[in-house]
């Protein structure tokens, strides 16, 4: 575990990060890939020959955000939670611009040491140029 | 899926999955999350982990075929979140649940979660439904 004073340093570089946004990443949603997503989960409802399931947007996320700072923070990451907001259907063949951006750094004491919380939002822009989902991820460092 | 117009407090048809190690690996390939703790016994450990976990998103994945399935082909997820509260295993069933807590006009709010055999609920969360 970090130390107070190493661990509060890490905390205020990692805030100075906020704003920060991560490069596009442009996808061509292909069936293959989809199925693969699909099978993983277990999931063969016939709707997602055609549809990407809920969750699928993940596999386009953008560039890991650049964090090499969090890692001097604890021992590993968790996920703490996900948040869908879904405005428009992703069908095979479409193309996926993908961007995440940093939106908050805060840090928490838990019951075995301090948590380091990274909000990161990503917005999934279709062919059309209209946001089809966002996606709000909480990650944490402890 | 649903056969008559969802009520208030009816619960989902339960989705129990049965997640092995080779499935942690065929989804860190298909989400192209290679984190370590999700495949690596030895590096789990190291970062106090009991051994390997389940994706966070894994259980996310499941939940949300729980809440299409149920909802139909027609339907549109709009809204889903979901909180990551406990740690899952391989080898451990996950069983999948949920609740419609509210109805308006078309659009259903649901309270879904995924519980351990002890009972404890692992994952929590919402969705909201437009059904048509």
């Amino acid at each position: 575990m970090s130390g107070a004073v190493g661990g509060s340093t890490v905390v205020d570089r990692l805030k100075a990060k906020t704003g920060w946004k991560g490069g596009e990443r442009v996808t061509l949603v292909e069936a293959g890939q989809v199925r693969r997503f699909c099978d993983a989960i277990g999931d063969d409802n016939p709707r997602w020959r055609e549809e990407v399931p809920p969750t699928f947007v993940v596999a386009l996320a953008s560039e890991t955000p650049d964090f090499r700072e969090a890692l001097d923070y604890g021992k590993g990451w968790l996920n703490g939670g996900d948040r869908f907001e879904y405005l428009e259907p992703i069908r095979v063949g479409d193309t996926i611009t993908a961007r995440s951006t940093l939106v908050d750094v805060y840090e928490k004491q838990g019951t075995s040491g301090g948590l380091l919380f990274l909000i990161v939002e990503t917005e999934y822009v279709n062919q059309h140029g209209r946001t089809a989902v966002r996606l709000r991820g909480t990650r944490i460092r402890r | 899926m649903m056969t008559t117009p969802p009520e208030i407090g009816q619960e989902l048809p339960e989705l129990v999955k049965h997640p092995t190690t080779r499935q942690l690996v065929q989804y860190a390939g298909a989400s192209g999350d290679f984190y370590e703790i999700h495949y690596d016994q030895d590096f789990a450990r190291s970062t106090g982990l009991p051994g390997v976990i389940l994706h966070g998103l894994l259980k996310a994945g499941f939940l949300a075929q729980l809440v299409t399935s149920w909802a139909g082909a027609q339907a549109r997820l709009k809204a889903f979140d979901v909180s990551y509260r406990g740690l899952d295993q391989p080898g451990v069933p996950c069983r999948c649940q949920g609740v419609v807590r509210s109805i308006e006009g078309i659009t259903a709010e649901l309270e879904i979660w995924t519980e351990d055999p002890e009972g404890r609920r692992t994952t929590v969360g919402n969705a909201t439904v437009e059904l048509s």
